[in-house]
């Protein structure tokens, strides 16, 4: 019992998916991912910021998604048959991630992880939710914060920087 | 890792176990509390309360809690044995009931997760000053009893849990006393009950191999505990009185009972008679003599000396028993009932509500399939059975809600015990009567409205209810009355507090109002409704009580009250009559989970709106329509005026266009107040299962919560009485 939570924790390790959103691949580790499920349907919910698109209901359980595009202040894109949800458990709360096109499952070694840049114009915002850069061969993942992402508690401070990085996004 | 996870279950169960004993006990207390004293199964039932919190704090080791417990044991142990008269009662009682909310403190605490480390010495030493002082003169008793005490737990024991068809029996078997071999005798009736016995139990215990058993049965009778399905007849049937057999007696008795086993049987019978040994000593040969007589006889049941003293001793057993079932039989049917619950963790139900939810959506896929709509499909067989399934459904639905339903009795008797706390701290004297405790109210909303109803009561304790003074003065009976009411009502719940104090004070109240800027300063006082200038209370900080007491007066409390009621979608109405008393009326939605909705869309969102507040729709034309300079928009339907809000524009929807060809009003009210929502198109009227909008989406103002409509898609639902809110701003 005790030595198949170790294992799957070992299989779990420096595990990330990957996603496409703009020109740039993040990733967000396996740990926080329960699930990729094709689009469907989003319900609005009004009055409330442009990147919650709304709710979708996943088996009978009502989750809220955002879109991930719209979250980087990156302009809005049609979603089209390979857009895919990535449903997300963190601190408990259950959110789906809307993103373009999923792209693989990489492991990345921890030495391999570079903290991310502090001072580098036109990445302000990406910088909130990316703690680290993972490098696979000539590759890099942005790799995402989830708990951040979620949160948005500098969202003032976002406003503010998001003029220069739309442009940058694509 | 697995001794950790039992120690967990080990507290969990201590502490579910506990927390209802303390219950029962609370209860047991407050119904007496106005009594002269406990009456013996008041006693007996304290005294079993505190000795198995005893015994289990023992075995999980929470001193204080054991030492405590083992303290108010004493006192009742003594009450029990030695019928003590002039017991300081309101004293005794309020000493269990600190005692009891020690445990329940230290047992929060363990909930916690945190350690029961709360110090009980003063309480300790408080319940030992009283036992001290009942006891009086009689100190030579002390001893005797503290022995007696730990002889006890030989009393417990726990049957299997009954099916509620299951009768239990009490039979009491007389022979003739000059019967050979009755042990086999008895066996012979034991064997033949064994075939229809669910459970057997009987004394003496042990008739095969204990030949002094046979004696023993010829002098005192057997004894049998029965738990079956069969009926008493069929019991007469299968132990038929004969030559030797004297006399059958059956009585019926409660789970309860029977799981005191022969501790109903036995102890409570050997008390009774050792109380008449000792009266009838006591006036034979005085007090001296019945006090050192006493600790031998109760230190050996059955002791065969006594029915020879009071040959013959079948006699006083019959004399006795009887009545004594009658009045158990009387008093406990409600425990009875008690003991055919069984406890259920809420997230389970709450798992199998969600379960059901889905399933209702599941079977209107699967009914209104387009699959289905194929010209010329012969349909027949195919509906029947679906109409099975849907009748299914309905009756789980059914089930499942009527499971969610719990009385209000628990919190009604909390309320109880508050009027007593109350009005014993501030010196009055008040009577606590309840009206439909029984209404049964959606558990999610019994959390909701506990701490307001306690804001409500300590109120009427407070504020309502004057001093013996000044009732006297008004001509008052000198004892308050606060009455605690609950019916059903139109698919809401009434609770109402009503007391017969002084009333609100309309002239108080407006003057405070004034005073804090509240009212229009060119309005005159009486163009004020009373109900207007009563809602003031319910605003934050308003008091009109000079006094801060510990109870109320700081202002904080009514608009709580009023907040979390509003929060379950329930309100406030006050009425008083000056000299009279007041009555607060708290107005509740049964139900929280499944509401009958109407289903409109606008856009392509759809909305739901309880049918409750719905007064009529309305097919809109455009003309129909006006503007007011402001900009407001409203309606003329039958000559009154309805102010519009067209649900599409407040919600800002994207690319939103009234269809005002095809569009509908709906006009809602609430709390008296009217408003037209102007929506696209109605869908119908539909139950809806409600669920709550994530914690992740901010409260969106006017809707409060979503659900999962056939197609399975989401509708979100609107709270009329915060879109009224929200729009009046």
């Amino acid at each position: 019992m005790i030595e198949n939570d170790v294992q799957e924790r070992d299989t779990q390790k420096g595990k990330y998916v990957t996603f496409k959103s703009g020109n740039e691949y993040f990733g967000i580790k396996i740990q926080y991912v329960n699930e990729i499920i094709v689009y469907q349907e989003v319900t609005a919910i009004p009055e409330s910021e442009d990147y919650i698109k709304g709710l979708i209901n996943l088996r009978g359980k009502i989750i809220p998604v955002i879109d991930v595009r719209l979250r980087f202040k990156q302009p809005p894109i049609e979603y089209n048959d390979r857009t895919c949800i990535i449903v997300i458990t963190v601190k408990s709360t259950v959110v789906g991630l809307i993103v373009e096109k999923i792209a693989e499952v990489v492991e990345i070694k921890d030495e391999d992880i570079l903290p991310s840049p502090t001072i580098r114009h036109g990445e302000k915002v990406q910088q909130k939710y990316v703690y680290g850069i993972g490098k696979i061969g000539d590759a890099v993942k942005l790799l995402l914060d989830p708990d951040k992402l979620l949160n948005d508690e500098d969202l003032s401070l976002l406003e503010q920087a998001s003029g220069d990085v739309s442009e940058e996004g694509e | 890792m697995a001794e950790e996870f039992n120690a967990e279950g080990m507290l969990d169960m201590y502490l579910f176990e506990n927390t209802q004993l303390l219950e029962r006990l609370q209860e047991i207390v407050l119904e007496q509390k106005d009594e002269e004293c406990f009456d013996d199964d008041g006693i007996n039932e304290i005294f079993r309360t505190m000795h198995t919190i005893k015994g289990s704090s023992g075995v999980m080791m929470f001193d204080e809690i054991t030492k405590v417990s083992h303290k108010l044991e004493d006192v009742f142990y003594y009450l029990r044995e030695s019928h003590p008269q002039d017991v300081p009662h309101l004293e005794l009682v309020e000493h269990v009931l600190e005692v009891a909310d020690f445990i329940n403190g230290e047992m929060e605490k363990l909930q916690n997760g945190d350690s029961a480390d709360g110090d009980a010495t003063e309480i300790i030493a408080s319940v030992d000053k009283f036992l001290n002082s009942i006891k009086g003169d009689k100190k030579e008793k002390e001893k005797v009893i503290k022995e007696n005490v730990h002889e006890e737990p030989k009393q417990f024991y726990i049957a299997p849990v009954a099916t509620s068809a299951s009768h239990f029996y009490r039979i009491y078997l007389t022979y003739d006393p000059g019967i050979q071999l009755a042990n086999v005798h008895a066996y012979k009736i034991v064997y033949s009950l064994k075939e229809i016995a669910e459970d057997l139990l009987y004394y003496p215990e042990d008739i095969i191999s204990d030949e002094s058993s046979a004696d023993e049965i010829a002098e005192n009778g057997f004894k049998i505990l029965l738990q079956t399905q069969s009926s008493e007849e069929d019991l007469r049937g299968l132990i038929q009185e004969g030559y030797e057999l004297k006399k059958v007696d059956i009585y019926e008795c409660t789970a309860e009972e029977y799981q005191q086993g022969f501790d109903a049987v036995g102890s409570e019978i050997r008390i009774d008679l050792d109380s008449s040994v000792e009266e009838i000593e006591a006036k034979a040969q005085g007090t001296e003599g019945a006090i050192t007589e006493q600790p031998e006889e109760s230190k050996e049941p059955e002791k065969p000396k006594i029915p020879e003293k009071i040959a013959p001793g079948d006699f006083v057993i019959e004399s006795k028993e009887p009545g004594k079932a009658k009045k158990l039989a009387k008093d406990k049917p409600k425990k009875g009932e008690k003991a055919a619950f069984i406890s259920v963790d809420v997230s389970k139900m709450d798992m199998l509500m969600d379960l059901i939810g889905e399933l209702v959506i599941a079977e209107s896929v699967v009914l209104q399939n387009s699959d289905l709509r194929v010209p010329g499909l012969k349909l027949d067989n195919f509906n029947k059975a679906a109409g099975q399934m849907t009748k299914i459904s309905t009756d789980l639905q059914n089930v499942i809600m009527s499971m969610r339903m719990v009385p209000l009795t628990n919190t009604f008797q909390k309320m109880n015990r508050i009027v007593f706390d109350v009005s014993r701290k501030l010196g009055k004297d008040v009577e606590f009567e309840m009206v439909g405790e029984n209404t049964e109210v959606d558990k999610n909303i019994i959390e909701h409205i506990s701490d307001p109803l306690m804001h409500l009561v300590r109120n009427s304790v407070d504020h309502g209810i004057e001093s013996i003074e000044e009732r006297q003065a008004a001509g008052k009976t000198e004892k308050g009355k606060v009455t605690l009411s609950a019916k059903t009502e139109s698919g809401k719940v009434w609770i109402s507090v009503q007391d017969n104090g002084a009333g609100l004070d309309r002239e108080k109240i407006i003057a405070k109002a004034r005073k804090q800027g509240l009212l229009d300063p060119y309005k005159l006082d009486s163009a004020y409704t009373d109900k207007e200038v009563y809602q003031f209370i319910t605003l934050p900080g308003f008091s009109t009580n000079e006094q801060v007491t510990e109870y109320s007066g700081r202002g904080v409390g009514m608009d709580v009250v009023v907040s979390n009621l509003q929060s379950i979608g329930g309100s406030l109405e006050i009425e008083s009559t000056p000299g009279e008393g007041s009555v607060m009326n708290m107005k509740i939605p049964l139900t929280l989970a499944i509401i009958d909705g109407i289903v409109m869309v606008v856009n392509k969102t759809s909305f739901v709106i309880e049918t409750g507040v719905v007064k009529e729709f309305v097919g809109v034309r455009e003309d129909m329509l006006q503007q007011d300079p402001d900009g407001q928009e409203f309606v003329m339907i039958r000559g009154e005026a309805f102010p519009v809000l067209r649900l599409g524009d407040f919600y800002h929807l994207p690319n939103y266009e009234p269809d005002l060809k095809r569009g509908m009003l709906v006009i809602i009210e609430v709390d008296k107040e009217n408003i037209c929502l102007l929506v696209d198109r109605l869908v119908g009227k539909q139950e809806i299962v409600v669920k709550p909008i994530p914690d992740y989406i901010k409260k969106v103002e006017g809707l409060s919560g979503c659900t999962q409509m056939g197609d399975g898609s989401i509708a979100l639902i609107l709270d009329p009485a915060g879109l009224l809110e929200a729009y009046s701003k």
